[in-house]
């Protein structure tokens, strides 16, 4: 209540200097972080209370104080604050490769494989089916011929399937979960990011060459190819390059945890390779290969640089959701929500059973599976901008539906781990003769 | 490969080149430095390689301008009430003198220089010698901080050095937030713009508001995580708001940190996270400073050489005038000023609030003066630092126990025991 009230007197000191003064320009976007962060950090505190995770709290301040509610936080405001965001994928990419052991990859690799890809084909057919099903009611199907129809439906639910490493990565910091569930869920969500952005450019060049736009097209299949073949190189090579340089040395740690995120960011922009994908890869290179702790230094040297940066990520996240269009758009949006985690769940319960993975493991893991971000968001823009008619109708209701999974996904994945008894790395490992997951 | 890749890559290896060169250099001849990340910062810069454009380097601003409230609030936290009572008065006058002289003579000396020197007059001259000023008036503590860990103990010299080294700082940024308010354009949305008084005023209030407002805020917190959001986010909305009112975010972020370090009962944890990223941030702004950079060249170099020599008289000799006109040489010794020449971080800080600061008189000679200081200051510190320390009269173990070194002081131990009582 106290930090209540204060944010409240904080607010009303910026009201009186922006009264005061006609200047802005820098100093206003800082006020405004700086207000943005403590109405955040209060929200998360205060989510904890109703045992929701803290990230909800800061999408929930973010969405309150941002442009389209009390307009605290201005459209101006949040394009300057675009670089915490591309900070904040980056150290997320690269906490999330770090976060896998070889060793573990080596013996559940296909077991991954197998749960991933059975999500991802049950997801990705239930979704299709209930657009086609909606046509008639969805904006930029509604009249449209059985061609359209396919190529659209194809590419919003490539777009739909989509996770969430950055909500993921956000709540196994959070919660300090360790164990079977959290290591399944992101192994998953780091398969199938890789997985997503191959299917999505498959889905787009098919819905190209059915319905072309008049657009400029995002590329050959083989561009397609180099971003996300190219991403394995370029990220081992950068990898390495950290390996080698912790090997000399681990002063300044800190620093360097942002330099490297943002030096690594910089080479996949010139290379043309995934941004996200190649600092997987560089983070996985950097943790596993890397001798004497100094790779887990690292590691941690970038989740403490990454809390703060979190808050600010997800509050922007919050800030960009268009609540008009949720209030105007739920009733479309919740059925094809509602099919989407069905299908994930499913996917996941049979991909388990083929996996042979323990129940108490297979269970919950559908929950961790839900939310979806920055990646999405990515891929929406892509899209849009390759029709540019249909496309921005498409936009506006996968970002709905995109807000509407990042808000409950969060919750979802932390009732999941809290089930499992992770939080806070409390978990036994699951017994050997654990009976396989029921169908 | 492309060009801009390859730049890149050049870059990155001349870092860790740099990083390695001086880590060694460190370990073999004590130098306390971060002249690596300026390097770097050079070769990124315009000046160089192009790769940071001055469109994209803009960009940077608000989160250097972040870098200095956080650089105002860390000294504030050094600006403990129940501690400095314990020290006696003659520390404080001592501090005080050499810190205004040094103020006084290096503004005198680039007043003079400018003016003839360009050909301007007085009160176009007075804002880029007062920022010059302060800027020689402020002194490094890491130097300070290194030999305690190295020596493993705090002699009274040590102990005015570190009064020292606060009093400079208050003092240099004090005169740069003067200086804001001297230049202020005004806010056409008053009946009456204020005038520099009353700017100086709101610039106290923002940090004394501020300050009491965060205390409240941060309350008991004592997890270092939570600490280092909150107290992101208030420093962060201090410094936003002096910025906003155009004003320096040094002497709110300043007051703030003083208010915090003297209300909160988690003074200990505040200070542990504001030094958790002093010297990130610190080289961030080397970094930032570097890739800024303009060279002064021509006429430009002759304020900063003056600059150089002046700060280094005023801090040697003033300091050796005021211990002998206290009675104090045969505590500190006749060179303790010499512990001061260091620069540190708040000379670069100044220096760059003063470059962002969009009215600006000579900026390039000013920054260029604060890396060049900082370049050949940062390299001898430490060394000039152990030398003042270990020939000084008497030492205090870190115990408190305060033994008289070989009699060669000649000074009665009740004498030197009552200047500290705290030891």
């Amino acid at each position: 209540m106290r930090r209540v009230i204060i944010l409240i007197l904080l607010l009303g000191a910026m009201q009186l200097i922006a009264l005061a003064t006609p200047f802005g320009g820098a100093g206003r976007s800082i006020l405004v972080f700086g207000f943005l962060i403590l109405a955040a950090y209060s929200a998360g505190e205060l989510a904890v209370n109703f045992r929701l995770p803290k990230i909800v709290g800061y999408m929930i301040a973010g969405a309150v104080f941002g442009p389209f509610a009390a307009g605290v936080v201005r459209p101006p405001e949040v394009q300057a604050l675009n670089p915490v965001g591309d900070l904040a994928i980056a150290l997320i990419a690269f906490i999330a490769g770090a976060e896998l052991d070889l060793g573990e990859l080596r013996r559940r690799g296909v077991s991954l494989l197998k749960v991933t890809g059975t999500e991802l084909g049950v997801t990705f057919v239930a979704i299709f089916l209930a657009l086609i099903l909606m046509r008639n009611w969805i904006p930029f199907l509604a009249g449209a011929n059985w061609i359209v129809v396919l190529a659209f439906g194809g590419l919003f639910a490539s777009v739909a399937i989509v996770h969430s490493p950055a909500v993921t990565i956000a709540l196994l910091t959070e919660t300090r979960a360790h164990g079977p569930v959290a290591r399944t869920t992101l192994g998953v969500v780091l398969v199938a990011d890789v997985a997503v952005v191959l299917l999505f450019s498959v889905a787009l060049s098919l819905a190209q060459a059915l319905v072309p736009s008049g657009a400029r097209g995002v590329g050959s299949l083989a561009a397609t190819a180099w971003e996300i073949g190219g991403a394995f190189p370029v990220g081992l090579l950068i990898g390495l390059a950290i390996v080698g340089y912790l090997r000399i040395t681990t002063s300044d740690l800190f620093l360097f945890a942002i330099l490297a995120t943002f030096f690594g960011l910089e080479v996949a922009r010139l290379m043309h390779t995934e941004p996200l994908l190649t600092l997987l890869i560089t983070g996985f290179v950097a943790k596993n290969f890397s001798r004497h702790g100094s790779g887990q230094l690292l590691r941690e040297a970038m989740e403490r640089s990454a809390a703060p940066v979190f808050v600010v990520f997800f509050a922007l996240a919050g800030a960009k959701i268009e609540l008009p269009e949720l209030a105007r758009l739920w009733p479309l949006v919740l059925p094809i929500a509602l099919v989407r985690a069905g299908g994930i769940r499913v996917g996941t319960r049979l991909g388990a059973r083929w996996a042979r993975l323990p129940a108490n493991e297979a269970r919950p893991l559908w929950m961790g599976l839900i939310s979806q971000a920055g990646v999405a968001i990515g891929l929406v823009t892509v899209a849009s901008a390759s029709y540019p008619a249909a496309g921005g109708e498409m936009r506006t209701l996968l970002l709905t539906l995109i807000a509407m999974n990042e808000t409950v996904g969060a919750i979802l994945f932390r009732r999941a781990l809290h089930k499992a008894g992770e939080v806070g790395g409390g978990t036994a490992e699951p017994a050997e003769e654990a009976e396989p997951a029921p169908a | 490969m492309s060009s801009a890749l390859l730049l890149v890559v050049l870059v990155a290896v001349a870092y860790v080149a740099a990083k390695l060169a001086f880590q060694w250099i460190g370990r073999h001849l004590l130098i306390v430095s971060g002249a690596e990340y300026l390097l770097l910062g050079i070769l990124l810069g315009p000046q160089v390689s192009g790769l940071l454009s001055p469109e994209s380097l803009r960009t940077f601003i608000p989160f250097m301008t972040l870098a200095l409230g956080w650089m105002g609030a860390m000294v504030g936290m050094r600006w403990y009430l129940p501690g400095m009572v314990r020290l006696r008065g003659v520390f404080y006058r001592l501090a005080f003198v050499q810190s205004l002289a040094t103020l006084v003579i290096v503004t005198g000396a680039s007043l003079l220089v400018l003016q003839r020197l360009f050909g301007v007059t007085p009160g176009y001259a007075l804002m880029p010698a007062l920022v010059l000023g302060a800027i020689a008036t402020s002194s490094a503590s890491d130097a300070v901080q290194l030999i305690i860990q190295r020596l493993g103990r705090r002699s009274l010299v040590v102990r005015q050095i570190e009064v020292a080294v606060g009093m400079d700082s208050l003092l240099a940024i004090a005169t740069l937030a003067a200086v804001f308010c001297l230049n202020h354009v005004g806010t056409p949305l008053l009946a009456r713009s204020p005038t520099a008084v009353e700017w100086f005023v709101i610039s106290c209030a923002v940090g004394v508001a501020g300050g009491a407002l965060f205390h409240l805020f941060l309350g008991e917190e004592r997890d270092p995580d939570r600490l280092f959001i909150s107290l992101a986010g208030a420093i962060i909305f201090v410094t936003g708001a002096a910025s906003f009112l155009q004003l320096s975010p040094l002497l709110p972020g300043l007051l703030m940190g003083a208010i915090l370090a003297n209300t909160s009962r988690n003074r200990q944890q505040i200070e542990d996270v504001l030094h958790s990223v002093e010297r990130p941030l610190y080289f961030v702004l080397l970094l930032c400073g570097g890739a800024l950079w303009r060279p002064a060249g021509g006429a430009g170099l002759i304020p900063v050489l003056v600059f150089l020599v002046a700060r280094m008289m005023s801090k040697v000799y003033v300091s050796r005038a005021a211990a002998q006109l206290n009675d104090m040489t045969q505590v500190l010794g006749p060179n303790w000023g010499r512990a001061l020449i260091g620069q540190g971080g708040l000379a670069l800080a100044i220096a760059f609030n003063y470059l962002i600061e969009s009215n600006s008189f000579f900026p390039d000679i000013i920054f260029t003066a604060a890396v060049a200081s900082v370049l050949l200051t940062d390299l001898a510190s430490a060394r000039l630092m152990q030398k003042v320390v270990t020939t000084s009269p008497y030492e205090v173990r870190n115990s408190g126990e305060m033994r008289p070194p070989a009699e060669a002081a000649g000074l009665p131990r009740a004498q030197a025991a009552s200047v500290d009582g705290a030891a």
